[in-house]
């Protein structure tokens, strides 16, 4: 018992900051599939890409530990390539390889997504970096490490759930406040009626894409940022993990995705810390099954209707 | 100054294989085989390149130094190269092509347990037989399963983790924390390090934790480590996920060298761990199923060609297994160069009974194969990171 109180804080806030990486990225595979109900399974390495442009820009900038322009400047820089490229690139991957197969069978967009997924890993793996890349983040960011009490947290950690935690609310506020926050509702509830509205839907799920690709991209820099390394599977293990956390949520519910994201960084912490960390990716995917079996449509979900 | 010794040495070898070839009976052209492949295997690409370049180069250059002192009676052996990028399927494709060409005689590789343990089977069942050697698969099971085609010239985990968990011993750890990241390799190292320590040192206390492939946040496991107090960790690791697990150790507190003693394998005897940690790895220990061949004297002049062919620097950035993998190729070449040829063909079944009843002559030193295709006694190199490179400290043994 005593171990479990002179450990438990720590565990949490170490979950709670893994769960808002998570989170971000959850949103992604949600705010997708809310609109278009199509799962896309290369949105764990349009993260990983965003954390690639990071790191360029950063190499850029920062030779030998010493950085050549001030460092908040740097960081600008980054989140700027890093929102920006992703972004764009998920808004080109929703025209090229999603698009065509809007009307098609539902398996068909599934199939390109896990396509592009190994695509992406493939052409960063060749042409990019085999090995794992060096984020300078110490050029960068405070190094300081935060204790509060028996709680550690180094600085860029605490920044990452910070960061996640503003941008998962502002993307809330636009869903549920703004005006095209509200078409995309509309047109996550239902495509044809939205367009017999006047909402033009092509733009509200391009804007989905790029929204939900920047996120995963800003993602990407935090973590490089954090962790100071990106490599090209990095994006693997994490999409799933958002995917479950997502799905955990309920898909398709932007808040459902942020809690299931924290829930599942507590989970993996608390199981790792005080059961067993071999087992640390079992129970997450246990708990998947449990939500699912349970509460199938996630803690956060409508129930789904029955369709013909 | 190195021109003339590789002359001189070509010279030796060349005169040497002419004079095998003459008391074998024939003349050496009546014995000359009319095509001799061998391929080199192993992750050269993909996340594991930086073990896999290094000895890629190394198996390049063992084929050209063996070509340029007359080949197997004359004839060039011809390198295929197979990147199996870590995967036991991509290899499984591979193979299948070489195991259908029956001129090629032997592979050196495959370098990962996990893939030796995935294609073996395929290339027992093969017909014939094709034979492999490989450079740094250490799991047990890679020589314990009773196939004819498995052969190594580094140590087994049975033989390192001993030596790692003895080191730690001598150096006077009391609380160890013994890791692993969920892979043939690691988790039987772990195992063998965890176990070995029970046995010998009883009064030392162990706490085991598992890391994933790939994984970038430790801080559940630190958080473990910080509050079990531990004074040594043992991470058995390919090695990509080291750095970032040094840094957050750091972060933690936990400063290695200082409050805590860190001691990984091979796959961490990699200069890049500095960097990429920026700086966390420093005084970290890493053990090595080969023996650095810095540190073997027969091994210089190799070295000295080694750094002709690819760059003074290029010994730094070789990796752990440029020496094994060049000692591999002498053992397989010469397993080939001593088989019999009949109409112009060596056969792969002879390629194996050669290698188990040879002696063979490497930078390393002699290998003689027991029934299992093992090497009895085999030196654990021991690296430290320093400055900007794992600089070797001495060979252990357990």
């Amino acid at each position: 018992m005593d171990y479990f109180l002179q450990n438990f804080p720590q565990q949490l806030v170490n979950g709670l900051e893994t769960g808002s990486l998570y989170a971000l990225i959850a949103l992604g595979y949600t705010l997708v599939y809310g609109i278009l109900e199509m799962l896309n399974f290369a949105h764990g390495d349009v993260y990983m890409v965003g954390g690639f442009l990071g790191a360029g820009v950063a190499g850029l900038f920062v030779h030998n530990g010493v950085a050549a322009v001030p460092a908040g400047l740097i960081v600008a820089l980054m989140a700027l390539a890093c929102m920006g490229g992703a972004g764009l690139l998920g808004v080109g991957i929703e025209r090229i390889a999603y698009r065509p197969l809007r009307n098609a069978n539902r398996l068909a967009p599934l199939i390109t997504a896990i396509g592009v997924s190994l695509f992406l890993r493939s052409i960063v793996e060749v042409q990019v970096s085999p090995a794992p890349v060096l984020v300078p983040s110490n050029a960068l960011v405070p190094q300081t490490v935060i204790q509060v009490g028996s709680v550690t947290t180094p600085f860029m950690a605490l920044a990452l759930f910070v960061a996640s935690v503003v941008l998962m609310l502002a993307l809330d506020v636009f869903v549920f406040r703004t005006r095209f926050g509200t078409a995309m509702r509309a047109t996550a509830q239902d495509r044809e009626a939205a367009t017999f509205m006047g909402i033009d839907v092509d733009r509200v799920i391009v804007a989905t894409f790029l929204i939900g690709s920047a996120l995963a991209g800003m993602g990407g820099l935090l973590f490089g940022l954090t962790f100071a390394t990106v490599n090209f599977f990095m994006g693997f293990l994490i999409g799933i993990k958002a995917f479950a956390a997502a799905v955990i949520g309920g898909i398709g519910n932007v808040r459902g995705a942020m809690v299931g994201g924290l829930f599942l960084g507590v989970l993996e912490s608390m199981v790792g810390g005080f059961i067993s960390t071999a087992f640390q990716d079992t129970f997450a995917f246990l708990a998947l099954i449990v939500v699912l079996l349970v509460r199938p449509q996630g803690l956060f979900g409508q129930p789904l209707p029955d369709r013909a | 100054m190195a021109k003339p010794k590789i002359l001189v040495l070509v010279a030796m070898a060349t005169v040497g294989l002419t004079a095998c070839g003459n008391t074998g009976g024939g003349t050496p052209t009546a014995n000359k085989p009319d095509k001799v492949q061998i391929a080199a295997e192993g992750p050269f690409t993909g996340d594991e390149a930086s073990i896999g370049a290094g000895a890629l180069q190394a198996i390049q250059l063992a084929v050209k130094d063996f070509n340029k002192a007359g080949g197997v009676h004359g004839t060039n052996v011809k390198l295929l190269v197979w990147d199996d990028n870590h995967s036991p399927q991509t290899a499984a494709t591979q193979q299948a092509a070489g195991i259908s060409d029956s001129t090629v005689l032997g592979i050196v590789g495959p370098m990962n347990s996990g893939v030796v343990l995935g294609t073996v089977q395929g290339l027992q069942g093969a017909n014939p037989p094709l034979p492999f050697v490989t450079e740094s698969a250490s799991n047990v099971k890679v020589t314990e399963q009773g196939n004819s085609v498995a052969h190594r010239v580094n140590a087994r985990d049975d033989q390192q983790g001993p030596a790692d968990a003895k080191f730690m011993i001598d150096q006077g750890a009391k609380k160890v924390e013994v890791m692993d990241a969920k892979s043939d390799y690691s988790t039987a190292l772990a195992d063998i390090a965890a176990k070995y320590l029970a046995d010998h040192a009883p009064s030392i206390t162990v706490q085991r934790d598992s890391a994933q492939h790939g994984q970038t946040d430790f801080r559940t496991i630190v958080q473990r480590i910080k509050s079990f107090k531990a004074d040594w960790v043992f991470f058995a690791d390919e090695g990509t996920e080291t750095a970032p697990f040094v840094k957050q150790l750091k972060d933690a507190g936990l400063t290695i060298g200082q409050n805590i003693q860190f001691l990984g394998t091979d796959g961490e005897d990699d200069p890049t761990i500095i960097t990429n940690s920026q700086g966390a790895y420093l005084g970290a220990y890493a053990s090595n199923i080969t023996p650095d061949p810095t540190l073997v004297a027969t091994a210089a002049d190799m070295i000295t060609r080694f750094k002709n062919e690819y760059g003074a620097d290029s010994i730094g950035k070789a990796g752990p297994f440029y020496g094994s993998a060049y000692a591999a190729t002498q053992v397989l070449l010469q397993a080939i160069a001593n088989s019999p040829v009949n109409n112009g063909k060596i056969s792969r079944a002879d390629v194996i009974s050669h290698l188990a009843s040879d002696t063979f002559q490497t930078v390393l030193g002699p290998v003689k194969y027991d029934s299992k295709g093992d090497v009895a006694t085999v030196a654990i190199g021991l690296f430290q990171a320093k400055g900007t490179d794992m600089v070797a400290v001495k060979s252990i043994t357990g």
